[in-house]
């Protein structure tokens, strides 16, 4: 099945739409309340920095437990790959002719596919975790780590449940199949010989392991069987209890939004067992590699070894919301499931999942182990993309259009003075849009596309004469593809309200693109080369008191993209960090520099938050609009998620990046606002497309627009 | 005091979240209720109480157990279960009532770091923080209680002691 047609399976799913859809809400809130009082970017920066290590130190820390608990009598295996860990585990049941093994929930188990080994070897495990029983009776695997049945309903379980036990299951009654899983699972613990568990630390100053959850099945499956076989990955150790506290704090807040789980259990080997001929457990203790012990030593991907596995990344990915755990990842899921995928199964497994991330990098700022997790899988897709190329109409059109500015322009320019016969002016806005685009497949017609502008933003900035003001203060503005195309009004209403207030604007002698779309693509020699345009035609620095950007995309690319692909150029690098550092959204701009602003007329305002600006630059515009208009700003929910753009991801994934829009407009509908205000030409292109498509009256602004529309100057 | 009054406070909160029932007591009023019948299994050492039993495949009905801290940041009690029936008795009773003295209250996880430490040092040992009954989300996110251990927990803290 290829991945498009996974997705729309998923996307056609509506159990599973709602039921991630109220997840993520009430996720969040959760979340807010687990965290309050307490500070999170502290929190995170401390699980960041215990778990920051090479590989020698991880081998100090296992060392160490490895003699803690060897000195007790303990076994402790190392797996070099996935099958030599199941052999071992199939091994130790074997050697004591047991059969039955409960285990409680073990991602790690999921990896190396344990359960599928030890039935081919005739052996039972049986899973203890209630989501992961009611996924193993029907025969799936998890769709998330922390809630790994969350795409079935109620009455989906209770006819897995009747199938199973052949027993009458009431299908609205959640309370009696839980009742269920208690009887059939109880009598499990009793029959097994061997439990096993996974680690969610493991704390080498002792030998001790720490477990968390819910239900209490991790300590029946230690307590109850002779023998405990513990299954971890390296990553998991860490020096002591404080550190091993650090993490217990985060994980369970970022997972499920509770301050803590009901049972945190902490367990060190050879506890009393009356069921052994000597009265105590036998313990083995199962540390896995299958590829993770290299990458402590790589420079970027060591960082994937920090995740503590809370699932955090997934409950607040707006893609993964669409399609969830099935196609949003491997084994493991989420955007770390996107990397872990790429580093544990190889880039051929991961090669198309990894495209599915839309980059709003909501994960990176969620991640209780302060992974920067979307920069992480920009550079995977970089890697897979040279590997295994890209669309090869979107390279051709990057190679020989967009990389090279003149052409572009030129192209374009052609564009704007031929398109006529396809544009129509929108009824609702008064807008130029594209009438009809032709031959565009169905999935994709859900937005409005704008007009090309007649003229571009330079050639009006020239022509016009706005390159003659001039003044002791300057700023340089960077319009990038979307002002100089698309919305020239966008930039020219910044340059005004900015003379007004007696700053000179500079621009570009040619424009040319930052390079996202390729770098979001996965084509990093056109990124490259775009990067180096855009460098080249911009003025230094020195001379201005910043860089200003009407698109949040294309400055996060100056500020963190452009010092990655520089840094064999050390004159480029200079120059890419010194802009980099001077990089401001207008918005920011306009409130440091003081300037007032009052509201005209009657119009309430909503306003949604670039993934970008929030996420790359470090600004919203919200509280700036909030304080100048009062009681006429409504605040948008979920403002700071994504609108579903992401470029040519909207092409790419046009079904998802409709159902992401759809959630926005919903939002934007329950405001009631009239206007719309936001600060990318992108999401400008999205929303407003949405809206015109729905025929939904909602005015759609960039921030300088509307200020020249519908604020005046406080003197 | 004011600051244990105000961490008892924080404790309580929390506990109640998960739905506890908390209990303040002194210790006459306590040792006035306590009936040994309600239980099948009975450790606190403070006052000598003592009913010991494997718990198995059955369940039991309810057990006593003193904890050796509390925690405020969390609402959770911390348990010394390395003993064998200790630990079986409060996964498999149904009801688990936990008491501990006031004065075993802390404020952070991180204070009884050491706890852990010592307690996990040896050839064995099982330390359990337990914040509410056995509970899952697993099916629609519809939250049950006793899945698979305990359907109710109690909390006894004995204010003057």
């Amino acid at each position: 099945m290829t991945i498009q047609t996974q997705i729309d399976e998923k996307l056609n799913d509506k159990v599973l739409y709602q039921n991630l859809k109220g997840f993520a809400t009430a996720y969040k809130a959760s979340k807010v309340n687990a965290y309050k009082g307490l500070d999170f970017q502290v929190l995170r920066t401390k699980v960041h920095d215990l778990k920051d290590r090479d590989l020698n130190k991880v081998m100090q820390q296992f060392n160490l437990f490895r003699e803690n608990v060897e000195k007790h009598g303990c076994k402790v295996f190392q797996a070099h790959t996935g099958d030599d860990a199941c052999r071992y585990i199939a091994d130790v049941l074997k050697d004591h002719g047991v059969k039955y093994m409960v285990k409680s929930k073990s991602m790690t188990s999921e990896e190396i596919q344990l359960n599928q080994y030890l039935e081919k070897e005739g052996l039972s495990p049986i899973e203890t975790d209630l989501g992961e029983w009611i996924l193993q009776i029907a025969n799936e695997h998890p769709s998330h780590m922390v809630m790994p049945a969350i795409h079935k309903t109620r009455q989906q379980v209770a006819k897995i449940f009747s199938d199973y036990t052949g027993e009458e299951v009431d299908s609205e009654n959640i309370k009696a199949m839980v009742e269920i899983a208690r009887r059939f699972l109880r009598e499990s613990y009793f029959k097994s010989g061997v439990g096993m568990t996974g680690a969610n630390v493991a704390v080498a100053s002792t030998g001790t392991i720490g477990l968390i959850t819910n239900e209490g099945n991790a300590r029946l499956s230690s307590t109850v069987p002779p023998v405990h076989i513990v299954l971890v990955g390296y990553e998991k150790l860490c020096d002591d209890f404080s550190q091993a506290l650090d993490i217990v704090r985060v994980l369970p807040k970022s997972a499920t939004g509770q301050i803590i789980t009901s049972y945190t259990t902490w367990i060190k080997g050879r506890v009393p067992s009356h069921k052994n001929e000597d009265g105590i457990k036998e313990t083995h203790y199962v540390f896995l590699d299958n590829g993770r012990l290299a990458f402590f030593e790589h420079p970027k991907f060591k960082e994937a070894l920090k995740c503590i596995r809370c699932g955090s990344c997934a409950n607040i990915c707006p893609a993964y919301e669409m399609v969830g755990g099935h196609v949003y990842g491997d084994r493991y899921i989420g955007s770390i499931g996107l990397i872990l995928t790429a580093l544990y199964q190889g880039d051929e497994a991961a090669k198309d999942i990894l495209k599915m991330c839309i980059g709003c990098r909501a994960c990176s700022f969620n991640c209780p182990s302060g992974i920067d997790l979307q920069s992480l899988i920009s550079d995977l897709k970089l890697v897979v993309g040279k590997k295994y190329g890209i669309n090869p109409i979107k390279e051709k059109v990057f190679k020989t259009v967009v990389a090279k500015p003149k052409r572009m322009k030129s192209l374009l320019s052609l564009g704007a003075s031929f398109q006529f016969p396809l544009t129509s002016t929108h009824k609702l806005n008064q807008e130029k849009i594209i009438k009809t685009v032709p031959m565009l497949p169905k999935e994709m017609d859900f937005r409005k596309f704008p007009a090309l502008a007649s003229k571009t933003f330079s050639k009006r900035f020239f022509k016009d004469g706005y390159d003659q003001f001039s003044s002791q203060r300057k700023v340089f503005f960077y319009p990038g593809c979307a002002i100089e195309y698309f919305y020239p009004e966008m930039g020219l209403a910044m340059v005004k309200l900015l003379q007004k207030s007696g700053i000179q604007v500079d621009i570009p002698k040619t424009a040319a693109c930052c390079g996202i779309p390729s770098i979001a693509s996965g084509d990093p020699d056109n990124a490259k080369t775009m990067i180096y345009n855009t460098l080249d035609n911009l003025n230094d620095a020195a001379d201005y008191e910043a860089l200003l950007v009407l698109c949040p995309t294309c400055g996060g690319a100056i500020k963190h993209e452009f010092l990655d692909f520089t840094k064999e150029d050390p004159d480029r690098y200079k120059k890419a960090s010194q802009l980099g550092s001077m990089v401001t959204p207008v918005g920011k701009f306009l409130e440091d520099n003081n300037i007032k602003f009052k509201l005209l007329g009657q119009n309430t305002v909503t306003y949604h938050t670039p993934c970008h600006d929030s996420r790359s630059l470090d600004y919203s515009a919200e509280a700036f609009l909030s304080t100048v208009l009062g009681k006429q700003f409504i605040p948008l929910t979920d403002s700071n998620v994504c609108c579903g753009f992401g470029g040519t991801y909207s092409l790419d994934f046009s079904s998802i990046s409709n159902g992401i829009l759809n959630k926005k407009i919903e939002n934007i509908d329950a405001t009631q606002a009239d206007i719309l205000v936001t600060d990318c030409p992108g999401c400008v292109m999205q929303i407003n497309g949405g809206l015109m498509h729905q025929n939904k009256a909602v005015k759609v602004m960039h921030l300088t627009e509307f200020i020249e529309k519908h604020l005046v100057v406080v003197e | 005091m004011k600051i244990a009054m105000k961490l008892l406070d924080q404790f309580l909160e929390k506990s109640a979240l998960v739905g506890n029932n908390n209990r303040i007591m002194k210790i006459a009023d306590f040792q006035n209720e306590f009936n040994k019948d309600q239980f099948e299994y009975i450790h606190v050492p403070s006052f000598d109480l003592a009913l010991d039993c494997c718990a198995g495949e059955a369940g039991i009905g309810r057990a006593l157990i003193e904890a050796d801290f509390a925690i405020g940041e969390t609402g959770s009690v911390v348990i010394d279960s390395c003993n064998e029936n200790l630990r079986l008795a409060s996964c498999l009773a149904e009801k688990l009532d936990v008491i501990f003295p006031l004065s075993k209250l802390v404020g952070s996880m991180h204070d009884v770091a050491e706890f852990l430490e010592e307690r996990t040092s040896g050839s064995g040992g099982y330390v359990a923080f337990i914040t509410g009954a056995s509970r899952t989300a697993d099916i629609e996110r519809v939250l049950t209680v006793g899945v698979h251990g305990p359907k109710k927990m109690t909390v006894i803290i004995l204010n003057d002691l």
